[in-house]
């Protein structure tokens, strides 16, 4: 070695004349930079990548410390996005970086923004915006390498559209929910008290009560209906309560509500304790100890251990203490004309998790529930996913093998890969990429981008005007826009409505359900790109060719392919009836970036492979081009 | 027995409660405050000659964690090469030591850690480094390395039973493979919480049959609340006796299991809003999980059949291991775990169920106490320690410590004739090809940094004379040769997250490691893990 071997050797050698300079040339969009990201961007810098675009709307926090390696200490509170940016661009200036602190979900990242990528990398912690990375990367058939952790387990795949399954492809547990009168009258496991110190007490206290928590179930049915009557009534006093916040009297006023006099109450109500343990009401021993500040203070350090009554209460003095000491200041220096501060649950917010953790004990103790540690509390109410750097660092390394196959345009000879860290016989299960679902909501409809003029396309250009005369369709149709129907043969009010009056703008999505009983056609994804004012049709389609009026003959054949089977429901636009708002859980509060049960669980590979198999499904998957119809542009 | 030399310190007090616990809130979840602590006790040592990265990808995921200690060994000069590959590298460090370089990169990224470097001065030899007044953890090496070092080494290791690990990144390929000098035994295995579920249906005590006779009392006339809430064990219990009544004896086979199955089913009642009861559904869905005979897991009997030399037979791990081992002949079953999951039930009923179940345990506990304390060094042994053995016991796992370390030993020929028999027939089994020559030809250039085709394909014939004739192992030796001893930065960091992932489960004695070797093929994405 007696050359002085330049900075790029390594990855001139490895990985050769044909691969090295397409890695230079990519231009990659990372979304998250958090645990994945840090990662992925310091393989990604080093593997000289010519061009990567970070996006995260986060910001940076102490637990991120442990994985997130980028980021120090004096990095607590800025933006991710930012500060990772900094950090790798030290290690190879001749990358191009670009940071983005926004959300990717902002509208000005839309379907021609991402068609300006190479390839997309999610490095994301919650299922609502891969979902969305998902979509978009089909719309603008961009390669999407997807990628997620939990503990030791993590997973990658490649999603190709139409040549490998999407995020979509399998569908996703969504967050559990609770009947309210669990929550509010007869829980039996510890989570229902978590739930209910945390979305029902914290909230009504320091919150804007009117949100209702997701993880409640309001609906109401007849046998709960007096129930739920009653529970409006305790939810009104217990407003009453919260005027007198800031008094000395204020958590034995608090105490005594929610631990005795609701408790004694809830008790009279003897039908509903035949079969169950009666609840006991708790007395509040102010006078019992003065609590010296050391013994609270023990306490709160010893949060691994669980506390007993006495140390609950103290806890639940002293938090109640420091969050209506906040919320004072809160208060003294907003103006008077703002909205009222709150203060919302977040698991690394000390004063709102002291609290929690001390009334759901207390809640538990009434109902002879096990109580739990604040550790173990945190986890159950955050929705706490494990993290460490072992796992993110393998998975980052597999992201970036994957991207090297996309880069040589080998799709099929991506792998969809495991980490099986407790099988001792090997430690990564790879296996060759799924087929995309038939029955996908997502990427088994057909995709076209329009060009509409927004100054005068009413709702009747589009359904008769481009619908029906160029794309054949018949009188059956339905015309969603995200959750709100525009249109259907008994909703036709809006019809003479311009688009723009419906709230359509650019960038919006469309759905076409085709209801034809007899032979229907895939749902439509539309993509509406604003047109600038012409002589022409209102509404043109822009991803159907020239060769389409040549096959005009074979007409009315219409362009988008049929349903391969009846579906039972219109793919995935559920029309907000009501029966599932219940399962609709987001992560309220502060900690809305991590909903519960989302990233991935390990265990679910099997299932997500065998979940396909009754189908028995190996048809091609519906591509739009398949009759040279609708062409994709590869532009 | 491979010791975890560790140097417990005071934990530092931090200011703020819980500062520390909250920076490492999302890892203690994975390994408790115990894990941690034999985290922050631990001192290791890197000795990291050639290119580099993969030592310090490795400790990169060990500092942020929050290890005691590190301590880099590496005699280098920080080259523009190094900025290409190694993150912890800037344009400063040029003609630098890359030891003291790295250090201080990597300290940055946790000041709870302490890092230090070797050599300080020009004229400091290694073998000062491991001269044993410095007690190591782990020592971790990475190849190509020279012969001398290497023995060095495997010297420390051997003499102070300290584990080591070799790793070797090259290409789109490494391996790494762990050296424990002696036995490693692991009672804190973490299984699934699905199988951990031990309800002893089969051979109940006396308080639980009682206990699930006077649920199951008149079961016909139960109001429909009751019939609904009767736990699914109690149900299982109860059927189990009616089933010995007409049948003589409890059902073993898969076919009978699967008739029991139909009679509880059809114990449940239909005429209830829903159409059956939920308590019944738990009871048929448990059949086939809980109604089996204990039977002595195959890790467990391997620690029980394993006879300990003098100076293990007195680690507490072997005396308790002796005293349930005692406790299994004396009752054909092991320690009770005692926890009960979670059933449909009314919540008295459920408590009162667990408690019968941790009033045995703690019963079985008790008793695996009074041996231990009979052995002459039993006093010592901590209480906690019985505790979560007897919870454990079923999980107990041993790790045999390896014989020899050299990179080819005498039974390489018998491992490559097995994994070339298996590529063999891989057309057949649908078996993944192996991944052995990719061991043989990474290990072929251990001490021999810049290889070409024919070295590597002359080393692996000293140990399989007919190499050359096998087309896998000439390909993978081209790949070897073609990356001339380079790292691919993301193929380095992703070993380095496997690498660490082990040290961790070693260090903490939670998990199972990997024994003893895995190697990686960045090509196709896939791991092999042989014992070597």
């Amino acid at each position: 070695m007696a050359s002085v071997k330049k900075r790029d050797a390594f990855n001139a050698q490895s990985l050769g004349v044909n691969l090295n300079p397409k890695v230079k040339e990519a231009r990659v969009l990372m979304v998250g930079a958090g645990g994945i990201g840090c990662e992925l961007l310091k393989n990604l810098v080093l593997a000289g990548f010519g061009e990567v675009h970070i996006v995260d709307l986060d910001t940076i926090d102490l637990s991120n410390l442990n994985r997130q390696f980028l980021f120090r200490h004096e990095h607590i509170k800025k933006s991710k996005a930012l500060v990772a940016k900094e950090a790798a661009h030290k290690f190879n200036p001749n990358v191009k970086l670009e940071a983005h602190h926004a959300n990717i979900k902002d509208p000005h990242f839309n379907v021609d923004w991402f068609k300006g990528f190479t390839m997309v990398f999610n490095a994301l912690d919650n299922l609502e915006a891969r979902r969305h990375v998902n979509k978009m990367c089909l719309a603008a058939d961009v390669p999407l390498i997807e990628s997620g952790t939990t503990g030791f387990n993590g997973q990658v795949q490649v999603i190709k559209k139409g040549v490998t399954a999407c995020y979509d492809c399998t569908p996703k547990e969504t967050p559990k929910s609770f009947p309210v009168c669990t929550i509010r009258s007869t829980p039996s496991q510890p989570i229902h008290c978590i739930v209910w110190a945390k979305s029902y007490l914290l909230s009504e206290i320091f919150g804007a009560s009117e949100d209702e928590s997701p993880e409640m179930d309001h609906s109401e049915d007849s046998e709960n209906a007096k129930e739920i009557e009653k529970l409006r009534q305790e939810a009104q006093a217990l407003k009453q309560i919260r005027e007198s916040m800031g008094t000395e009297s204020f958590p034995q006023l608090l105490f005594d509500k929610v631990f005795k006099d609701d408790v004694v109450r809830l008790r009279s109500m003897e039908e509903m304790w035949k079969t169950r343990r009666p609840p006991e009401p708790l007395e509040f021993k102010s006078t019992a100890q003065p609590a010296s500040r050391e013994a609270v203070e023990k306490t709160l350090r010893d949060g691994q251990r669980v506390w007993n009554i006495n140390e609950n209460i103290l806890v639940f003095r002293d938090s109640l203490e420091r969050l209506s000491k906040r919320m004072a200041e809160m208060k003294s220096s907003s103006k008077g004309d703002a909205a009222e501060p709150t203060i919302t649950f977040d698991k690394d917010d000390e004063d709102t998790l002291d609290f929690v953790t001390a009334s759901a004990n207390l809640r538990s103790v009434v109902f002879g529930i096990e109580t739990k540690s604040r550790f173990d509390i945190k986890q159950m109410a955050g929705n706490i996913i494990p993290a460490i750097a072992t796992t993110n660092a393998i998975v980052a390394g597999l992201c970036v093998l994957q991207s090297f196959k996309v880069l040589r345009g080998e799709f099929t000879s991506t792998k969809e890969v495991f980490l099986s860290p407790f099988a001792a016989e090997r430690l990564l299960a790879s296996s060759r990429p799924r087929d995309p679902n038939p029955d996908c909501p997502v990427c088994s409809v057909a995709q076209t981008r329009v060009l509409v003029d927004m100054s005068r396309a009413t709702l009747e250009d589009l359904v008769e005007g481009f619908l029906k005369l160029e794309l054949g369709y018949g009188e059956e149709i339905v015309v969603n826009h995200g959750d709100n129907l525009l249109y259907d043969q008994d909703e036709t009010e809006n019809l003479a409505r311009k688009l723009s009056e419906l709230g359509i703008q650019a960038d919006s999505f469309l759905t076409i359900v085709d209801e034809d009983d007899d032979n229907p056609r895939v749902n439509l994804v539309l993509n509406v790109q604003e047109a600038t004012a012409s002589d022409d049709k209102p509404i043109k389609s822009l991803d159907i060719g020239a060769k389409q009026a040549s096959d005009a003959l074979s007409a009315p054949a219409s362009p988008i392919p049929r349903r391969k089977r009846s579906l039972p429901q219109t793919n995935g636009h559920s029309n907000g009836n009501g029966v599932s708002t219940s399962s609709i859980a987001h992560e309220n509060g502060a900690g809305k970036k991590r909903a519960a049960g989302e990233a991935f669980d390990g265990d679910t590979s099997n299932s997500k492979r065998s979940k396909l198999v009754p189908n028995g499904i190996d048809d091609d998957v519906i591509v739009l081009d398949d009759d040279g119809a609708i062409l994709i542009d590869d532009d | 027995m491979t010791e975890v030399i560790t140097d417990p310190t005071p934990p530092i007090l931090l200011h703020g409660p819980s500062d520390k616990e909250k920076k490492y809130d999302r890892q203690l979840r994975l390994w408790a405050a115990s894990g941690q602590q034999a985290l922050e006790d631990a001192h290791i040592l890197l000795i990291n000659p050639g290119s580099g990265t993969v030592g310090v990808e490795t400790l990169k995921n060990l500092v942020l964690p929050g290890i005691g200690k590190f301590t880099i060994a590496d005699e280098n000069i920080v080259e523009q090469v190094d900025l290409g590959v190694n993150f912890f590298l800037d344009e400063e460090c040029l003609g630098k030591p890359r030891s003291e370089c790295c250090v201080k990169l990597l300290q940055e990224l946790n000041p709870d850690v302490k890092g230090d470097w070797f050599p300080k001065h020009k004229d400091e030899e290694i073998e000062q480094l491991l001269d044993g007044t410095i007690k190591f953890t782990m020592i971790l090496y990475t190849a190509p390395l020279s012969r001398s070092r290497f023995e060095l080494i495997q010297n420390y290791g051997l003499k102070h039973t300290v584990p080591t690990i070799a790793v070797h990144s090259a290409g789109f390929y490494s391996y790494f493979r762990i050296y424990l000098p002696g036995n490693f035994p692991i009672v804190d295995t973490h299984p699934e919480s699905t199988a951990t579920t031990d309800l002893r249906l089969l051979s109940p005590w006396e308080e639980l049959s009682r206990f699930a006779a006077s649920l199951t009392e008149n079961l016909e006339i139960l109001s429909a609340h009751d019939h609904g809430h009767i736990p699914y064990v109690a149900l299982l219990l109860h059927y189990l006796v009616q089933w010995k009544k007409s049948h003589g004896s409890l059902p073993s086979t898969y076919k009978e299991k699967t008739a029991f199955r139909s009679t509880v089913a059809a114990g449940a009642r239909t005429d209830t809003p829903e159409g059956g009861e939920e308590n019944f559904d738990e009871a048929v869905a448990a059949v086939l999980k809980t109604i089996s005979s204990p039977s002595l897991p195959s890790a467990v009997r391997e620690v029980f059949d394993y006879t300990p030399n003098e100076m293990e037979s007195t680690s507490s791990f072997w005396i308790i291991a002796d005293a349930i081992k005692q406790f299994y002949k004396e009752h054909n079953a092991l320690p009770l775990p005692g926890s009960v999951p979670d059933m449909k039930a009314q919540s008295t009923v459920y408590v009162q169920l667990q408690n019968i179940y941790k009033a045995k345990a703690r019963q079985d506990v008790a008793e695996v106490l009074d041996t231990v304390r009979s052995h002459p060094k039993g006093n010592d042994v901590d209480v906690a320690e019985v505790e979560s053995f007897c919870k454990n016991a079923a999980f107990i796992k041993l790790i045999r410590g390896s014989e020899s370390s050299d990179v080819f030993d005498a039974d390489i020929k018998v491992l490559a004739d097995r994994e070339f028999e298996s590529d063999a027939n891989a057309s057949l089994t649908l078996m993944p090809l192996s991944l052995f020559p990719i061991y043989l030809s990474l290990s072929a250039t251990t001490f021999r940094p810049t290889s070409n085709l024919a070295d590597i394909i002359g080393t692996i014939k000293h140990a399989l004379p007919d190499a050359s004739s096998r087309p896998r192992v000439v390909e993978a030796a081209e790949e070897v040769a073609r990356a001339n001893g380079g790292e691919l930065h993301n193929i380095s960091a992703l070993t380095g997250g496997m690498v660490a992932q082990e040290v961790i489960k070693i260090i903490t004695k939670q998990y199972i490691p990997i024994d003893n070797t895995c190697i990686f093929d960045g090509i196709t994405s896939r791991t092999q893990v042989l014992r070597i």
